[in-house]
Formats: C-alpha cells, sequence, structure tokens
C-alpha cells in the first residue's frame, strides 16, 4: 500500500506558513499603496520613497549598523579568544567558573542585562567619569557582553573539531606559536568566525531590550524607532524597512550557512 | 680485520668507540601519576632505522613525541648530535616528524604543505621551489603537486607527508606509524621503499609501530617497550631468534613455551625439567643456578617430526595432532602433548597438501635441537 503523504505535507505547510506568512504580508503590504496598513488598494514604492527621506529613521539605521558592525568584531575577537582558552587549556583555575560566566549571558533575561548594565553604567560615570553620558559607547558594550558568548560558542564547537596534529606539524617544521596560530588556525576556523561575526552583528541589530536600557538622548537605534512609531500607529514606512532589514537578515544567513558547510569538507 | 670495520660501520652498537647520534638518558613521562615513559635509556646511531615496537599504550608515541619536542621529559635528557635539546622547543630542533594522521594542511596544496618547512627557514624564492621540486620527485608526486590534501588518495597523503617532513633536510626523521593507515598490499611495497629512501638519504630513522612483521622488515635496530619500558634492544634477527623475556618471545611471532625449573648444567647446555616429557636439553648463554625456575621457548618453526622417537631422546615429545592451519606457503600444527599442553609446529609445505602424511588425531612424535631455542629466565 502506498503510503499517504498529504497529511504530512499539510502539517509542514502549516508550520512553514506559521512561521514566514506574517513576514510575507509584512513584505507585501509594504508594497501597498495606501496609508492604511490592513487595507490593500494597489502596488506602489511610494513607502521606500519615504523611507529615505525620513531623516530621523535613517539616522537610526545607520548608528544601528556602525554598533552592530563594531560590536561584531569586538565580539569576534574576544569570544575567539574565550574559546581558545576553553579548548586549548583543559586544565586551568577556575575554568568551570569561567565557562560559566561566559555562557550565561545566553540565558539570562535581556532585561535583567539591560538593567544591570545600566547601573554599572551610571556607577561609572560617577565615580571615574567614563562613560561620560550613554549612546554608542554603551550600546556597543552592552551588545559585545551577550554576543560574545554566541561567538564563543560557534568558534569553540569548530575548534574543538579541528585536528590538533596539524597545528603540531607546523611547530614542527619550524613555525613559532604565533605564526601557527596565524597561518594555520586562523584559516582553518575561519567559517566559524565569519559566522559568529554574522551571527554577532544579527544579534546587535535587532535587539530592543538591552539598547533602551543602555542608550540615552541622541542615540536611539532602529529597533527603538520601530518601536516607538509603532506604538502612535504604524506607518507603511516601517514595512518597507522591515523589509529591507529581513532582504540584508536573509543574505547573512545564507552566507553563514555556506561557509559553515563549506567548512567540513575544508577540513 | 677489514671484515671487523665493515661489521662495525654496519653496526655501529657494537662498536664501543662508536657516537651515538641521539642518546635518550633516563627518561621519564608521567602523566598525573601514570609513568608514560618510564626510565628509558636508548643510545640510536647515524644512519640507523631505528623501531620503538610495542602494543597502543606501552609509551612509544610518547617517547617520539618527546624527540620531537612536542612534549617535555619529566626528567631525563635528551641529546642530539651531542647537544641537549631537551629544553628546546619542537619549532627549534633539527628534527622533522611524520605523523600518524599526516597532519596536511587542508587548506594548502600539496605544493604548498611541502614548501611551509621552507618558508619559516626563510629560504629564497628559488631555493624553496627549488627544494620543493626535488622532493616532488624524490617522491613521484610531481603530477599532484596542485590538489589539495581531500584530493588525494591514502598513498598520496603518504607521500605528501614524507616529503614535507623531508623537505628541510633533517638529520632525524621521527615516523609515527608511517604505514599505519596504508592497506596491506601498498604496506608492504611501502616499506621497502621507506628502506630505499632511508639508505639512500642517510637520514636517521626513529620510527613508532606495533607491526611487528613491519619492524622487522625495515628496522636495523628494534627496541620493544611495554608499559613505559624497554624490554631488548637488539637487531631484528637477534629480538626473534634469542628473546631476553617471555614478554618479548610473545610479542614477537608465535612461540611454544615449557615452564620448568634447572635440573642439572653441562658445560654451555642446562638440562629443564617441565611438566611434558623428559627434562629439556637447551643452550645457555648464561650460568644457571640449579633449581632457577626457567622457561624454555623454541619457535614452531623450530619442531621438526621425528623418525626415531626413544624413551630417552634428547628434546622429543609424542602427541596427536589436534588442529591444523594450511597458510598455502606453511601449514600450522597445533599438537595435543602428553600433559594436555598444546604444542605449536610449523612445516613448511614442500609437497602439495593433498599429498600430506600428517593428518588430524595422528599420533605424531616432534624434536628439536638444543641450539634452536632460548632458554628464559624470567
Amino acid at each position: 500500500m502506498r503510503r499517504r503523504r498529504w497529511p504530512l505535507l499539510t502539517v509542514l505547510a502549516f508550520g512553514y506558513a506559521f512561521l514566514y506568512v506574517p513576514i510575507l504580508l509584512l513584505i507585501i503590504y509594504s508594497f501597498n499603496e495606501s496609508r492604511l496598513v490592513t487595507v490593500w488598494t494597489g502596488f506602489s514604492t511610494k513607502w521606500y520613497v519615504e523611507l529615505f527621506r525620513n531623516q530621523q529613521l535613517l539616522d537610526a539605521a545607520w548608528l544601528s549598523v556602525r554598533i552592530a558592525a563594531v560590536n561584531a568584531t569586538l565580539a569576534v575577537v574576544l569570544g575567539t579568544l574565550a574559546a581558545n582558552a576553553l579548548v586549548r587549556h583543559r586544565h586551568f583555575r577556575g575554568r568551570t567558573g569561567f565557562e560559566l560566566l561566559l555562557t550565561a549571558p545566553l540565558v539570562m533575561p535581556d532585561v535583567i542585562i539591560g538593567l544591570s548594565l545600566l547601573l554599572l553604567f551610571v556607577a561609572m560615570q560617577h565615580t571615574i567619569g567614563w562613560p561620560d553620558g550613554r549612546g554608542f559607547t554603551t550600546i556597543t558594550i552592552a551588545h559585545v557582553t551577550f554576543s560574545m558568548a554566541y561567538v564563543a560558542v560557534v568558534v569553540r564547537a569548530r575548534l574543538s573539531q579541528m585536528d590538533r596534529s596539524l597545528e603540531e606539524a607546523a611547530m614542527d617544521l619550524g613555525a613559532r606559536p604565533l605564526r601557527v596560530y596565524l597561518t594555520i588556525t586562523l584559516p582553518l576556523i575561519a567559517p566559524a568566525l565569519l559566522s559568529g561575526w554574522l551571527l554577532a552583528f544579527t544579534l546587535s541589530l535587532d535587539d530592543l531590550v538591552i539598547a533602551s536600557f543602555v542608550a540615552g538622548p541622541g542615540s536611539t537605534t532602529l529597533p527603538m524607532v520601530i518601536y516607538s512609531s509603532v506604538r502612535m500607529g504604524v506607518s507603511p514606512q516601517i514595512n518597507a524597512l522591515a523589509t529591507i532589514i529581513v532582504a540584508v537578515v536573509t543574505l547573512a544567513v545564507v552566507i553563514a550557512g555556506i561557509s559553515m558547510r563549506r567548512g567540513p569538507e575544508a577540513r | 680485520m677489514a671484515t671487523l670495520a665493515e661489521r662495525r660501520s654496519l653496526e655501529p652498537w657494537q662498536d664501543p668507540k662508536a657516537v651515538p647520534y641521539l642518546r635518550i638518558d633516563r627518561v621519564t613521562k608521567k602523566f598525573g601519576d601514570v609513568y608514560a615513559v618510564d626510565d628509558v635509556s636508548l643510545d640510536i646511531f647515524q644512519g640507523e632505522f631505528f623501531s620503538l615496537l610495542g602494543s597502543s599504550g606501552c609509551g612509544k608515541s610518547t617517547l617520539l613525541r618527546m624527540l620531537a619536542g612536542l612534549e617535555y621529559p619529566s626528567s631525563g635528557r635528551i641529546y642530539i648530535d651531542g647537544v641537549d635539546v631537551t629544553d628546546v622547543p619542537a619549532y627549534s630542533r633539527p628534527v622533522n616528524m611524520m605523523f600518524q594522521s599526516y597532519a596536511l594542511f587542508p587548506h594548502m596544496s600539496v605544493e604548498q604543505n611541502i614548501e611551509f618547512g621552507l618558508k619559516q627557514d626563510r629560504l629564497s624564492r628559488h631555493e624553496r621551489g627549488e627544494r620543493v621540486g626535488e622532493m616532488l620527485d624524490l617522491l613521484k608526486i610531481t603530477e599532484l603537486r596542485k590538489r589539495r590534501p581531500d584530493q588525494l588518495s591514502g598513498g598520496q597523503r603518504q607521500r605528501v607527508a614524507l616529503a614535507r617532513s623531508l623537505a628541510k633536510h633533517p638529520k632525524l626523521l621521527l615516523l609515527d606509524e608511517p604505514l599505519g593507515a596504508l592497506d596491506k598490499r601498498l604496506r608492504e611495497n611501502t616499506q621497502f621503499e621507506l628502506v630505499n629512501l632511508q639508505e639512500r638519504l642517510g637520514i636517521t630513522f626513529v620510527t613508532v609501530t606495533h607491526d611487528q612483521e613491519e619492524a622487522m622488515t625495515m628496522s636495523t635496530r628494534i627496541a620493544v617497550m611495554d608499559a613505559g619500558q624497554i624490554m631488548q634492544v637488539d637487531t631484528p634477527t637477534a629480538i626473534y631468534e634469542f628473546p631476553t623475556c617471555r614478554l618479548v618471545a610473545e610479542f614477537i611471532g608465535s612461540i611454544n613455551l615449557f615452564e620448568g625449573k634447572v635440573v642439572a648444567t653441562e658445560g654451555n647446555e642446562v638440562l629443564v625439567e617441565t611438566r611434558v616429557g623428559r627434562p629439556m636439553r637447551m643452550r645457555s648463554f648464561h650460568p644457571m643456578v640449579l633449581g632457577t625456575p626457567v622457561t624454555v621457548a623454541v619457535r614452531p618453526e623450530k619442531m621438526r617430526l621425528c623418525a626415531d622417537f626413544r624413551d630417552d631422546g634428547v628434546n622429543q615429545l609424542k602427541g596427536r595432532v589436534e588442529d591444523i592451519a594450511y597458510l598455502g606457503d606453511v601449514s600450522i600444527y597445533r599438537i595435543r602433548v602428553g600433559d594436555g599442553a598444546l604444542v605449536e609446529m610449523t612445516l613448511t609445505n614442500v609437497q602439495p597438501r593433498t599429498e600430506q602424511a600428517l593428518t588430524w588425531e595422528q599420533e605424531v612424535a616432534i624434536e628439536w635441537s638444543p641450539t634452536s631455542g632460548v632458554v628464559l629466565t624470567e
């Protein structure tokens, strides 16, 4: 008897629909003529045009991208160092504690991270006078604290898969440890570094909660602008912006996926 | 005299005046409370093909890694060409190693892999190119030079790994299970090739292997290791014919062991009383005290059929054929003797199998000569 496939396919379709129909609707309505988000009146790209005239939104978007880029870079550096320590040094004093502290931000509620960092920044400003006010720097620091944990997880997985004898062989052939790291280790974990960077970039780009705590006046990130404008009624400009973000994020995820998949075979 | 001089150049370890190229002096390596290498001393001479032989976990790889500088001894010193290199890191030692996994850099082509070590020496581009070409020629892999490691077969990878480790012209090459990952036929061919290469280049090879056949075929000398210690160091022939302890005797090839004790000594021969048949008369290289518990060890191929069995015959046993393993060139017979012990005998199949007289359940008499075995004291 032939197995009937349609029940399974239905479930699958329902699952995908649940995940992606909202996004699809958002994209469709970004091309809506009408000012009302929920009523379709015709195709138009006028909201994209208006979006690019909206200086406040553009400023926020530019700020977010800058924060995300700096954050991703710092997170990759710190996360890689942390992953190195965990994979390469199996026994050092406080290893368990270090591992716990490193992974804690993965499970810590954003609200708590945001609030505690705000308290810290305020206290620091009072005592040592830095950071002077809140804005770009404080948001970036806050983002690095949690996104480096994600980077560490990704890089750690890659590092522990790596054959140690490759590094030993390089050393045996006369390369000093730093050189071994630069010429052998780094190229081999590069795919993990790239996907870690993209992951950190995306995490930072869509963070609303933590940024709301540690942002100051004049440093409004994109998610904050969107969130506040939604409360005053959704403008289709937001749909247009969201569509662009979805496109960028999708691209990033695809690149990360491809580079990770290329990984194992390059081993 | 000429023959003695010749012999000494071929077997420098026989020459008391020869200076070892590699000297391992009472080296111990502890991992936590475990002794991986336990007070090992070895002298290895220029041009030798030296094998560290032992089952897995016997410490042979750890010893090799200490020679490469990838592990540091807990105590003891290592000298290469008279220089104490014990604390010299791997990247500054005049030694190269071929790894068991080959450890080819996956993101580099064959050419770049071979060139890697030369780059570290800051050789000019021209010199590097020449040296890489030389290595590609030497190992006949020129047509592979643009390939990446994942586009190579196991045998090709082995060659590339060898080329890479030879590229810096090391005086001492360490090989960790060099043929371990190859299939049987390829392994046999490669064994001879490796020996030829070693003789041609005049490099001292130290290899680690668990394969006794491999060690026997290739080595000038073998060190048999067990539990971090060296049991015996000698030429393949001596290790096989004159093992000094039961462990070495049993590790290499198969052997019949008869436990007993010394009941008489006559000149350089001893009489050993065992549970099997009459006392055995064996040659002994050392004087023995009466009553010493010993083991008589005789290899299966040293046994022969006995035409005239006598009740007072020397080293003769009667038994019944219990198992026959036909291997083509030889057959192995397992013979149940007097007290129930099994004795193994190997006979060359001079006649086709079908015309052989020996068959299952047949009563046979076997014998061996006093010089074709050894008496082990431990």
